[in-house]
């Protein structure tokens, strides 16, 4: 029964280092243990492959010099084979085939001008490598170049005035009742712009899209920190360029001059005539006052839209201005709000943007009675509001509201003093890809909407909500390098001025913090794609903790903030779903996160702990739980969570997509086995329920490609963009598709330039044209 | 205009990708409250993404299957998957098209086509499609070479090829250690450790044990009748983890009755190393066959058979010895027993042992005491072979403990 025997396949050899305890048996020798056959060579030919190489052991703890030698080994390998390169023509003169294969990875690139042999021969991957190496030096000179476009356009920044910016214009989507005098302009396709001025830079910059096109977990992070940047030079070039940014408590001793940094509001509110209130005895240095109303401004409108410059704040009827009520007595000239407007955040869809306007107006827009609204309001507020600040905050913001210190009060350092980092930080990629490709005519047509297209039609804004969304667009967009420079302010989201009780005279009684939770979380988040998941993982645990004291609180029947409140039963039920809410969505965050990290035991354990707070989640939980199993490569323990999903499903009533689910657990299952024919039936069985379903199509097509049904797989993912284009122009999809082009014929390019131009009248500029593999 | 510019321009295309495993799409959610300025818009968009999972939006992890986004790295075990596509370019019909994928290492060529017979003909826009598959079994430098010959509709013969070079690393560090037991037990210790750059699940890592030996693992604890592994709940290994594998090894019985033939370098097994990473790629390992010096035992081994660990102090204990000849000749054995400070012998000492003929042994059951306590050695016994007057001593065969029976009464 010797071992040799019994394996069915011949097994693979390993040397190993042996080290004997005793130390009287001698290592035995590392011997490759190849079995010596005759050598086969068809041709009579043989390929001398060269002496020994340095073996590139991607050892992402290894000394610079062997990581550098990773990513040489990393490119060469990520460009090998799939397309073939136009620098490879078949009538290259070289060396023989030896001479190139013995060279080290630098010299290859010689090697392949010199490669030769009687046959016409490529070596389609040296040569790939060297496109690869020069590609990345064209875009790090790229790269610098906008930095120091971007810096020339910020000798003027975004408080320039617009073309458009007295004339206030509006997006054929504005909701009608809130338009006023606009006039419409020619729009063909409603693509969303964020932050841009209009201004599109003219050469082709990748600007924010990170090269690495789909972020797998089992791909990032792989070698280490360093990855990240190394993948995004883009980031690491970002132009710092920063605003002037006083603390926000200036803005309320400011006497109303045009301030730097309130430029950014500006940028959100519209361009109307209207009076500006201000305070004569602004240029006295702040005391504390008791409010006083100013004939200007109503009341109602103090307590529900905090401002925190002295900004005007117009309607669509009617010009408020909300200023803060201590120093507003004296009037100010007008001054020109010419600045841009701040652009839906998000593709337009006519109903749902009015939509939160609506709501926000609802929120925020005064009432006939404000102190029934005050008290209308409060629960909602306070359960909204609810934070627990640092001790020293805590103890800082009691003291302001018992002493009436007025808002100098606190140190500068522990204030806040946002700034606008970047303006035009985003051309538009697919705008530039068509000029590249599709000439200046078809690129013309492509339109997207701009800050001059939109209606400033904001009521009230509360400002941090605007950075809430600003910085959340920023994160959407990936641009994560510059978010977390505009959030760099905001240190950690406790300084004084970031809560109610700092301003006593503006919002009596008002409690809590004037951050809404989401941004706090988006905070949180961010530095896990800044290759620091440390940091991330510590805040979300801050958050985590925090959630989890309020919810001890409510269940003790007191108030959020641990103190003494006499709650109604619905009030705390209500506060409690909040809070678990808002728990279960640090705790996917820290899952995510660990994910990303790749610390699979910790991320299964979060994911697991959702489902007691999410349970109509349990099914997808638990799948998901099992695909990262199967990512790992575990997959017995996969079946496990897959088994409890089908008894989860089987307890619960016939529901279509929870059986959907479950073949989609079979599926990959499969896929895992390496049975793509049932990997493929079992998508196929899905499709037959939901015939719509875009991952099981997709992931059909998938399969069979791996089945070697090149031409059917790519007819179908054909079929699906065309059809359904809504579902499909997905970067996912787009990536595929685009692979097999390539792995099709010669002719990829121009069949991507006809993705290009489905996409180019459809997405917007968040697209990561990456997918394309045009560029 | 594109095609046949040139004479050198084919009008086939060869094109060649690497099939790892496909990837899970990963999100990225940006979530806000209803409350929030962008109220439901947020939300909204990510249950639009067909990539979410519905009504878990915010899990990152995605059911949307990628296709593999470069070569990667490949590794010594792995499978090398490849999909290769000739397709016609031309506009004309192309005949006897005969595709052939060759896999060339530094020591031997092999061919990887499915099919060696020729295509009879392929029409414009068409394309012949195949998947190859070679369990990697050599680290270094390999080459897949392809080449297609085919006849144009002019009778004309033309051929070309294409290199795509690669790389095979070395996936796993595998160290070992043995320790030897007082009986004829041999442990061994297996040091593996990941030096590829993503997760390792390692679904098995077993020793077949040569034929002298049983093997047992000792990687589990048994927990309430289940099997728990000694490595926490998950088996998997992040890049340059290591983990230690400890194997018990015991000789046969038909070979520990032959003590002697248990002796010099014997060969005591190999490594089997199974291993999935993503989405279930495979590799497979076995190391070289772990050989191992048996310990020289001179011409006589004693070794302990019984002996209790924990003593009563002044109180006489029996021990049961093994003493075998391991030389090539017939001995006569004399037992003498020396008391040390602490450890008295109880019986004559002297005694005869008689014969024992090589690769015999006898047990030898002893009596003795020990007059302090603590940790004792247990050393003085002497055994002389008439024959050749040759003594060998024996100290320090066993340890044991020695304890006052009252201290436990009375504290």
């Amino acid at each position: 029964m010797d071992s040799e025997e019994a394996p069915a396949q011949r097994p693979v050899t390993l040397d190993i280092t042996v080290e004997d305890v005793i130390g009287e048996a001698p290592s035995p020798e590392p011997s490759s243990q190849v079995p010596a056959k005759d050598y086969l060579l068809a041709q009579g030919e043989s390929i001398d492959l060269g002496g020994e190489f340095a073996t590139p052991q991607a050892d992402s703890s290894a000394s610079p010099l062997e990581s550098l030698m990773d990513k040489l080994n990393d490119q060469m390998m990520e460009s090998v084979m799939i397309s073939d390169s136009p620098n490879n023509s078949e009538e290259e003169d070289a060396a023989p085939i030896d001479s190139f294969l013995d060279g080290d990875l630098n010299e290859e690139n010689e090697g392949n001008t010199k490669y030769d042999t009687d046959e016409q021969a490529k070596c389609l991957t040296i040569t790939a490598e060297i496109e690869v190496s020069t590609v990345q030096q064209n875009e790090d000179s790229e790269f610098k170049g906008t930095e120091e476009t971007n810096i020339q356009e910020y000798v003027t920044p975004c408080m320039s005035s617009h073309p458009d910016g007295l004339s206030p214009s509006s997006p054929k989507c504005e909701e009608p009742t809130l338009e006023k005098g606009t006039h419409l302009k020619e729009e063909p396709v409603p693509v969303c712009t964020i932050f841009s001025q209009g201004k599109h830079p003219h050469s082709l910059i990748p600007d924010g899209f990170q090269p690495t096109l789909i972020k797998s977990p089992s791909f990032s992070l792989g070698s280490g920190g360093g990855t990240d940047e190394a993948v995004t030079p883009s980031k690491l070039t970002t132009p710092l360029v920063c605003q002037p940014s006083p603390s926000l408590s200036k803005f309320f001793t400011d006497n109303g001059q045009t301030n730097p940094a309130s430029d950014f509001f500006d940028s959100f509110m519209a361009p109307s005539s209207f009076i500006s209130v201000s305070n004569p005895n602004a240029e006295i240095a702040p005391r504390p006052k008791t409010p006083k109303t100013p004939i200007a401004t109503t009341p109602e409108h103090q307590l529900s839209s905090p401002s925190f410059s002295t900004l005007s704040v117009p309607t669509a009827n009617s010009a408020h201005v909300s200023v803060p009520t201590e120093f507003t007595e004296k009037h100010q000239p007008p001054f020109a709000q010419t600045a841009p407007a701040l652009s839906q955040p998000l593709p337009p869809a006519p109903s749902s943007q009015s939509q939160p306007f609506n709501h926000l107006q609802a929120v925020f827009s005064g009432s006939d009675d404000a102190f029934a609204k005050a008290i209308s309001l409060s629960e909602v507020d306070r359960r909204h509001d609810a934070w627990l600040p640092s001790e020293e905050t805590r103890k800082s913001l009691i003291s302001v509201a018992t002493q009436q210190y007025g808002p100098a009060y606190g140190e500068t350092n522990r204030l806040t003093m946002p700034g606008l980092k970047f303006d035009n930080l985003q051309g538009d990629a697919v705008k530039d890809l068509m000029l590249r490709f599709l000439g200046e005519q078809a690129a013309m047509k492509r339109q997207v909407l701009t800050a001059s297209s939109v209606e400033q039609s904001f009521v009230g804004l509360q400002q941090l909500i605007l950075w809430f969304v600003r910085l959340a667009l920023l994160t959407k967009l990936k641009l994560f390098q510059n978010a977390e420079l505009e959030f760099d302010p905001f240190g950690d989201l406790d300084q004084l001025d970031l809560f109610y009780e700092f301003y006593p005279t503006i919002y009596p009684g008002r409690r809590g913090s004037m951050v809404p939770f989401s941004m706090r979380l988006l905070h949180a988040e961010l530095p896990q794609h800044l290759a620091k998941p440390q940091e991330a993982l510590d805040r979300l645990h801050n958050l985590k903790t925090v959630c989890l004291t309020i919810l001890e609180n409510l269940e003790k029947c007191l108030a959020e903030d641990g103190s003494m409140s006499s709650l109604t039963e619905e009030n705390t039920q209500e506060s409690l779903k909040l809070w678990r809410s808002r728990l279960s969505r640090v705790l996917y965050s820290m899952a995510n996160c660990l994910l990303m990290m790749k610390d699979y035991v910790l991320a299964v354990e979060v994911y697991q702990s959702i489902i007691q707070y999410e349970p109509q989640q349990r099914v997808q939980l638990l799948s998901g739980i099992g695909r990262i199993f199967l990512q790992i490569g575990d997959i017995k323990t996969a079946e496990v969570y897959f088994r409890n999903v089908e008894q989860a499903c089987q307890m619960t009533d016939v529901n279509p997509s929870l059986t959907t689910c479950v073949l989609m657990n079979r599926a990959f299952v499969h896929l895992s086995q390496n049975n793509y024919a049932e990997a493929h039936a079992a998508f196929i069985e899905v499709l037959k329920m939901d015939p719509k379903n875009p991952v099981a199509n997709n992931n059909a097509a998938v399969c069979l490609l791996y089945l070697g049904r090149l031409k059917e797989s790519l007819g179908k993912l054909e079929g699906l963009v065309q059809q359904d284009p809504a579902l499909y122009l997905h970067e996912s999809v787009l990536f595929n598709l685009t692979t097999m082009y390539e792995l099709e014929s010669s002719r990829s390019t121009q069949k991507k330039q006809a993705l290009l131009e489905a996409v180019a009248c459809r997405e917007g500029d968040s697209f990561n044209t990456q997918c394309l593999k045009l560029a | 205009m594109d095609v046949s510019q040139t004479k050198q321009e084919h009008l086939l295309a060869l094109k060649v990708m690497r099939l790892t495993k496909p990837t899970l799409f990963t999100n990225l959610p940006v979530t806000c409250e209803d409350r929030d300025l962008p109220g439901g818009l947020f939300g909204e968009l990510m249950r639009d993404d067909p990539s979410t999972i519905k009504g878990a939006e915010t899990l990152m992890l995605g059911e949307m299957l990628t296709l593999p986004q470069n070569f990667g790295n490949i590794f010594l075990g792995e499978t090398f998957s490849s999909y290769i596509s000739v397709h016609n370019d031309s506009n004309q019909v192309v005949k006897d098209i005969l595709v052939k994928a060759d896999l060339q290492t530094s020591s031997q060529r092999l061919n990887l086509s499915a099919s060696n017979s020729a295509m009879t003909e392929l029409k414009p826009e068409c394309c012949i499609d195949d998947v190859i598959h070679h369990e990697v079994k050599e680290i270094g430098t390999h080459i897949l070479v392809c080449a297609v010959s085919y006849t144009t509709q002019f009778g004309e013969k033309l051929y070309f090829r294409k290199f795509f070079k690669f790389q095979v690393l070395k996936p796993l560090d595998v160290k070992t250690k043995f320790y030897n037991a007082e009986t004829d037990e041999v442990f061994l210790e297996a040091q593996i450790q990941n030096i590829t750059t993503s997760p390792m699940f390692m679904e098995k890592v077993s020793l077949e044990p040569s034929m002298m030996y049983n093997v047992s693992e000792l990687n589990t604890v048994t927990l309430q009748d289940q099997g728990v592994s000694t490595f926490g709940k998950m088996s998997y290994l992040q890049p340059m983890d290591t983990r230690q594998y400890l194997y018990c090894l015991k000789p046969k019985p038909e070979y520990a009755e032959k003590a002697g033939v248990i002796k010099g370098v014997t060969v005591i097994g190999k490594l089997d190393i199974v291993w999935k990473t993503n989405l279930g790629e495979r590799g497979r390992l076995q190391t070289s066959q772990l050989q191992r010096m048996a310990p020289g035992y001179g011409d006589i081994r004693l070794s302990m058979e019984t002996i209790p660990d924990t003593v009563n102090l002044e109180e006489p204990f029996d021990i049961s010895c093994k003493i075998t000849n391991c030389s090539e000749r017939t001995m006569d054995l004399v037992l003498d027993m020396c008391n040390t400070s602490c450890i008295h012998w109880c019986g004559v000492s002297g005694r005869a042992l008689g014969k024992l003929s090589p690769a015999a042994s006898l047990s030898l059951p002893l009596t003795l005491l020990s007059s302090m306590q603590g940790l004792q050695s247990i050393s003085g016994l002497r055994l002389t072979d008439s024959f050749l007057k040759r003594t060998y001593e024996y100290d320090d065969v066993a340890q044991v403990c020695v304890v006052c029976p009252h201290n436990g009464h009375l504290s």
